[in-house]
């Protein structure tokens, strides 16, 4: 067990009408890399909100490294680097400039900041466009850019909030690749995302949330084990018939069947087997399937089988 | 034709959903249209039979002449000729006191033994009548030129037609036995010389007595002359710019908050009250530059005197502040950028129109008056005219400079117990 470096108990935030996080506990080790999943509205960003002394929390505590984060906000403030969802910098500045701020408020000067300045403008391949406004950039560039200012002050732990959201998938791939290349270098980074393959990809442990609680958490490999099922999804022309229905509800378990009849999820720990007999079936009522995919075991399957919503619902 | 109005209902949804930027968008206009007309009707009336204007007036001639003039101007349209206050008559020191004060825009004092020196002019060399006109050196000249026009025009032909008998009878006792047949009067061929003679007794200076006007300050706030209508003018442009500052720092709190930028500078080791610091700061510096630059242009160009130094840079810092803690408040207030946008607008022209930025508030109604005391515009203006037209020094302006410092005091209060940095 390598050293605990972030802790978080009983993590609570209320607003005036709803509860956004209800609850949730969980630990990061030293050089770990830990993914928050979940859809929409589960509570990730005010999580991260709460771990970084942005939001206020209604209860619970959050330890960086064993201090308390709303006791001792300024000492542990300094092991953070935060990423935040949106473009949080000076569009009017340059990069060089935004990272010189920054870097100034963490208390980095001179040639220290300067030598940081080009460490970081490296990992994110923007030493070229040093000096170029930011709002010229791509948003591509200016996700890198929001990468390297939580970077610039040697942060213990990376806290990024989907940092991926609306670039292409070749920048999006250079960005997972600096991810990975922090992490193997001993960096620790809590991640949220609502990325299946990322969290599967880059985590080695992850928090599925949902409404505001975690719902699950371990290695992404345990969670698909124990919890992921295949998943056959199943659209129809028509109504189906109760004979048909029941025929096919012997195959697995039915997890969603809506109100017509026309669309179905079944769940089953042998995908091959009931495909076979779904095709069969298919082969004499041709007319009646719109379309039939399979998904493998996966976080993806994990959600649904635990709150019978997709990620994306 | 679809697409059209497709936009259109986006539009109206759009602007009907920002309720607090539209009810600024009616509010302001409204606003702007009653203060404007109130106080705009008093430079326009001032001095008319709808608006007419108060003045002080201490007799201390007990001649009939004066009795005669102050009747007179007592019928003139426009004018309300004010003799005592609550029963007593005003004497030289109240009637200062009450200008001073802004009571009365003007006092008229016409002096101890005014009637006896015109209607007994019998020598050359006698000294002027002197009338004197008493006014705060921040009152707006264009407005009381006319009036003590009208005053002068009275007392110039009242004393002219007092006065004419004396000199007729003096320029036909000299000319006695010049016409022919002797006696006064001319005969035939000879009227061109006798209204000569008439146009000498009427006009000629030293054959009358002659009225000098003086106009002063009242004791106390004398400067020595009169301002110039720069100096009367500029510190109100100034206050006015001034608090333009306000729209310029709440839309860049809303930026940051709409950027994100704040989540991440509070996720560094400082504290939100530092964050807020360095935040205004440059603004609070900016204002001070502005103030410098604006009265720098006017000395350079207009050769304008800026009296006290000291009490000019007081004033300045205690409205530079004052005009922040109001960007600040408006930043806490507005949630939108058209929020903070319209409501920074409405504040800069309303606060400016019933601070006295654009018409005196000594002419306003008197709610209006008593309105432009809680706009720390009408402070500002106070304490600059103080120093700039009045003469003063840091002591008299401490008042002012205090209130403005309570002003600011009470925005920022106001301001951080309503602001989210989300």
């Amino acid at each position: 067990m390598g050293e605990t470096i972030l802790r978080v108990e009983n993590l609570r935030k209320k607003y005036d009408s709803a509860e956004a996080v209800r609850g949730i506990s969980f630990a990061v080790e030293a050089g770990g890399f830990f993914g928050l999943l979940g859809p929409n509205g589960a509570g990730k960003t005010t999580t991260i909100g709460m771990l970084t002394g942005w939001v206020e929390p209604t209860g619970g505590r959050v330890e960086i490294r064993g201090m308390d984060l709303w006791a001792r906000p300024r000492e542990a403030k300094k092991l953070i680097g935060l990423v935040p969802q949106s473009f949080a910098f000076y569009p009017s500045l340059s990069a060089r400039e935004n990272l010189s701020f920054f870097g100034r408020l963490h208390g980095i000067r001179g040639k220290a900041l300067e030598e940081r300045m080009a460490l970081v403008l490296g990992i994110v391949s923007l030493t070229d466009r040093a000096d170029q406004i930011v709002d010229t950039f791509s948003n591509g560039m200016k996700r890198r850019l929001n990468i390297a200012i939580g970077l610039l002050h040697e942060p213990a732990v990376l806290i990024l909030d989907e940092p991926t959201v609306g670039i292409d998938a070749q920048t999006r791939s250079a960005i997972l690749e600096s991810l990975k290349k922090l992490n193997l270098g001993g960096m620790t980074v809590l991640y949220t995302t609502h990325y299946i393959e990322e969290a599967q990809d880059l985590c080695d442990r992850v928090a599925i949330m949902d409404r505001g609680k975690i719902i699950a958490l371990d290695t992404p490999r345990a969670l698909i084990h124990s919890l992921g099922k295949g998943i056959i999804r199943m659209e129809f022309h028509e109504a189906l018939d109760e004979a048909l229905l029941g025929q096919i509800a012997t195959y697995g378990s039915l997890t969603r069947v809506d109100g017509q009849k026309k669309r179905l999820h079944l769940e089953t720990d042998q995908t091959g087997l009931v495909l076979k007999e779904l095709l069969n079936i298919k082969e004499n009522r041709e007319a009646l399937f719109k379309s039939l995919d399979v998904m493998e075991p996966d976080l993806e399957t994990v959600f649904i089988h635990l709150t019978g919503r997709d990620l994306r619902d | 034709m679809y697409p059209i109005l497709a936009i259109l209902v986006k539009e109206g949804k759009i602007l009907t959903r920002d309720r607090q930027a539209l009810a600024i968008l009616f509010a302001m206009p409204v606003f702007f249209i009653l203060v404007m007309s109130f106080s705009m009707e008093g430079v326009f009336e001032a001095g008319s039979r709808a608006r007419p204007m108060e003045i002080a007036v201490i007799n201390r001639d007990r001649g009939l002449l004066s009795r005669e003039i102050i009747a007179v101007l007592k019928g003139v349209e426009g004018v309300v000729l004010v003799e005592a206050v609550n029963g007593t008559p005003l004497t030289l020191e109240r009637a200062e006191e009450l200008v001073r004060g802004g009571s009365y825009p003007l006092a008229l004092l016409i002096p101890e033994g005014f009637s006896k020196e015109i209607l007994n002019f019998d020598h050359h060399g006698a000294e002027k009548a002197t009338v004197s006109f008493i006014h705060d050196p921040g009152t707006n000249i264009r407005i009381l030129g006319g009036i003590k026009g009208t005053i002068q025009g009275v007392i110039l032909r009242r004393t002219l037609l007092a006065a004419l008998p004396g000199r007729l009878k003096k320029t036909l006792a000299g000319a006695r036995g010049a016409f022919s047949p002797p006696g006064f009067l001319p005969s035939q061929g000879q009227e061109k010389e006798f209204d000569a003679l008439l146009a000498k007794a009427i006009l000629e200076k030293d054959n009358g007595p002659e009225i000098a006007f003086l106009s002063r300050s009242p004791r106390g706030q004398a400067t020595g002359r009169m301002p110039s209508a720069t100096e009367q003018n500029v510190p109100a442009y100034t206050i006015f710019g001034v608090f333009f500052i306000v729209l310029t720092l709440a839309s860049s709190f809303i930026q940051e908050k709409k950027e994100g930028t704040f989540q991440r500078i509070l996720a560094a080791p400082l504290s939100k009250l530092s964050l807020l610091a360095g935040k205004l700061l440059p603004y609070y510096l900016v204002n001070l530059l502005q103030i410098a630059l604006m009265f720098a242009v006017v000395v350079f160009f207009f050769d304008m005197k800026l009296g006290n130094l000291p009490a000019l840079v007081l004033v300045s810092l205690a409205l530079a502040l004052a005009a922040n803690g109001l960007g600040l408040l408006v930043a806490s207030l507005g949630k939108t950028e058209a929020q903070v946008n319209g409501l920074s607008v409405f504040l800069a022209i309303t606060l400016g129109a019933l601070g006295g930025m654009m018409v005196p508030a000594y002419i306003m109604p008197g709610f209006l008056k008593t309105l432009s005391l809680f706009t720390p515009h009408a402070w500002a203006l106070a304490g600059y005219q103080d120093v700039i037209v009045r003469g003063l020094g840091v002591p008299q302006v401490l008042p002012e400079a205090g209130i403005l410092l309570v002003f600011a005091g009470s925005f920022f209060v106001l301001a951080l117990a309503r602001f989210r940095f989300r």
